[in-house]
């Protein structure tokens, strides 16, 4: 048996741009499970339910109600928090494992109704631009941002790769994020989410209403879900209820993982690292037969696995994670 | 002991509480005060139901029946958060260090009026909060010295000994500005030293700052030598409540409880086992 890897389109910078939009989008969606999971203790399962909210209330709103695409994004954040908090009000007073199961069950509800609303959502066929009526498409005024954005990198640079005012901009805003969280967490407000990780008892007895302070932690969580699900719309041109299976959070928190738990600079290398190791895989050339295209994307699942796995034997607190704060936190 | 303190006007009134686990009563129709200004003791046997009732009396578990008044005030049935709001603040029996955050932290996060807890204000009032974050950490750093705990304040609280964590948890306690502070058992597990300091920061801080303690504990000796006011359950219910010298001679109480602790005293003067 041969093994052997091609490296020609190891130098496709089209290629790498690509993945470094996914890696950038989950980011986001990890970024938003580190504020939640790794600073307030609550364990969220339903980052894919904010995303898809986001990216279907954007499209809708331009499609169907013929709102503005900058109209569009603020309308659909709203929605994606308000539903956030209506989930956490009775399910944030579970205890940590019963409110993770919850938000499983969330997502899929989410997903399904995505999937069978068909009038609103297309079903499973999805949204997507109608070609024969190109004017009324969710992602013109990207577009012709876009455009105008690499008209002017191409001053620089000539023929920039179409992704990258996407991926210009989504590194932006995860940058925006990183900043703001980190901050926050400095400040009084990020110490009692904290204390609400280590012992929720404690931080109440203390005089901290903490249903309030989860609510928040959820409902930003749910912010940077709609911002990922705006940018996972824009970079697939359409919003189709497969995009948005839990398999879209498990894989955040591997991101999450693998950067460490605790640590917000973490989940972008963390995620660049994932990205790049489940996409890098495909230029493992393996013999056909045995190894047909469906079970190279098995093994490119298994040989990240195995990433994870190994680093949780050798390094449990992630890239970033401190390691101290995981053995106390027991 | 001081007949002035003893004579206090109630700061918390407790009556007739019941608190159910299906068909067991934990605390069934307890009835006690705890006057302004005093230490008092609730003491009884296992199971008599002193934790659960300090349960109720913080919110953390809802009463059944009854009365529970706080300053004047029906607090029956309120979050745990808001009654600590009000002053009635608590420590567990077994301690809740929050591990995976410095000393200093733990301290300061139980400061009372943050206006940086608010997102709000972080927008719009961010001097606010980073003024009020100077106090609260030279309050804390006071605290910590008072404790003899400031040279720990950045390290991790889990890495405190077990009586450090439980001066820790009573110095905590004291950043909430507590009216009416609860302990449960806070001589459980710390060594003689420790604990001697510990009721010395007991009696300070009524005689200094006037905080009324209510305290779960079962060695006799530091309950009738320390403690202004005993208060004795038994089966969920208050059997008896005065000054340590009555309690002593009770005869209810001896059934129920002292039986062994006048053996105990009778070798006052050895070391506890």
């Amino acid at each position: 048996m041969t093994l052997a890897v091609t490296f020609s389109s190891l130098t496709d910078v089209d290629f790498w741009v690509s993945v470094l939009v996914l890696a950038g989008i989950y980011a986001i969606v990890a970024v938003g499970l580190q504020l939640n999971t790794g600073f307030t203790g609550i364990v969220n399962f339903g980052m894919a339910a904010f995303m898809a909210i986001g990216a279907y209330t954007m499209a809708i709103l331009i499609i169907k109600a013929g709102f503005s695409f900058w109209l569009s994004l603020p309308c659909a954040m709203a929605a994606s928090m308000l539903f956030g908090v209506l989930v956490g009000l009775p399910s944030l007073r579970l205890r940590a494992d019963y409110f993770a199961i919850a938000t499983i069950a969330m997502a899929e509800v989410v997903r399904l109704i995505a999937q069978n609303a068909r009038g609103l959502t297309g079903g499973n066929q999805g949204l997507f631009c109608d070609i024969n009526n190109p004017s009324n498409c969710y992602t013109n005024t990207w577009n012709d941002l876009s455009d105008s954005i690499n008209n002017f990198i191409s001053n620089f640079w000539a023929d920039p790769p179409s992704l990258l005012p996407l991926l210009i901009v989504i590194w932006v805003t995860l940058g925006i994020a990183t900043f703001v969280l980190m901050r926050l967490q400095r400040a009084p407000w990020g110490r009692v989410l904290r204390a609400i990780r280590e012992d929720e008892d404690a931080a109440q007895a203390l005089g901290k209403n903490t249903l309030r302070f989860k609510l928040q932690s959820l409902a930003i969580a749910a912010l940077l879900g709609s911002i990922a699900g705006f940018f996972l719309a824009l970079d697939l041109r359409t919003v189709h209820p497969l995009d948005f299976e839990p398999l879209v959070t498990f894989f955040a928190f591997s991101v999450l993982i693998l950067g460490g738990l605790g640590s917000y600079p973490g989940v972008a290398v963390g995620s660049v690292l994932f990205w790049f190791v489940l996409e890098g895989t495909r230029f493992i050339d393996l013999p056909d037969p045995p190894f047909t295209e469906t079970r190279i994307a098995a093994v490119r699942l298994a040989i990240t696995g195995l990433l994870l796995i190994g680093l949780m034997a050798f390094r449990p607190q992630g890239l970033f994670g401190k390691r101290q704060e995981m053995v106390l936190g027991e | 002991m001081n007949e002035a303190a003893s004579n206090g006007k109630p700061l918390l009134e407790v009556e007739d509480v019941v608190k159910r686990f299906g068909g067991i009563r934990a605390v069934n129709g307890a009835t006690l005060d705890v006057r302004k200004g005093t230490i008092t003791a609730l003491i009884g046997p296992n199971g008599a139901g002193k934790t659960t009732l300090f349960n109720v009396l913080t919110g953390f578990y809802k009463g059944d029946r009854g009365s529970v008044r706080f300053g004047g005030e029906q607090i029956l049935g309120e979050h745990p958060y808001e009654i600590a709001q009000k002053g009635m603040v608590r420590t567990f029996q077994i301690t809740k260090a929050l591990a995976a955050m410095p000393v200093i932290d733990n301290m300061m996060l139980a400061a009372a009026d943050q206006p940086g807890e608010q997102l709000r204000n972080l927008a719009f009032r961010p001097r606010a909060a980073r003024a009020r974050e100077k106090q609260v950490r030279e309050q804390a750093m006071g605290l910590l010295g008072l404790f003899n705990l400031d040279e720990l304040a950045n390290d991790y609280a889990g890495t405190l000994s077990g009586g450090q964590r439980k001066l820790l948890e009573l110095a905590r306690a004291l950043m909430a500005e507590p009216t009416l502070l609860l302990l449960d058992e806070p001589m459980a597990g710390i060594n003689p030293t420790l604990g001697a300091r510990l009721l010395d920061h007991m009696r300070g801080l009524k005689q200094d700052l006037g905080v009324t303690i209510l305290f779960i504990e079962h060695d006799m000796e530091v309950v009738m030598n320390h403690s202004d006011r005993v208060v004795v359950m038994a089966e969920g219910r208050v059997i008896a409540d005065g000054e340590p010298h009555e309690v002593r001679r009770d005869k209810r109480v001896i059934d129920a409880y002292l039986g062994e602790v006048v053996v105990d005293s009778a070798a006052g003067e050895a070391p506890p086992a």
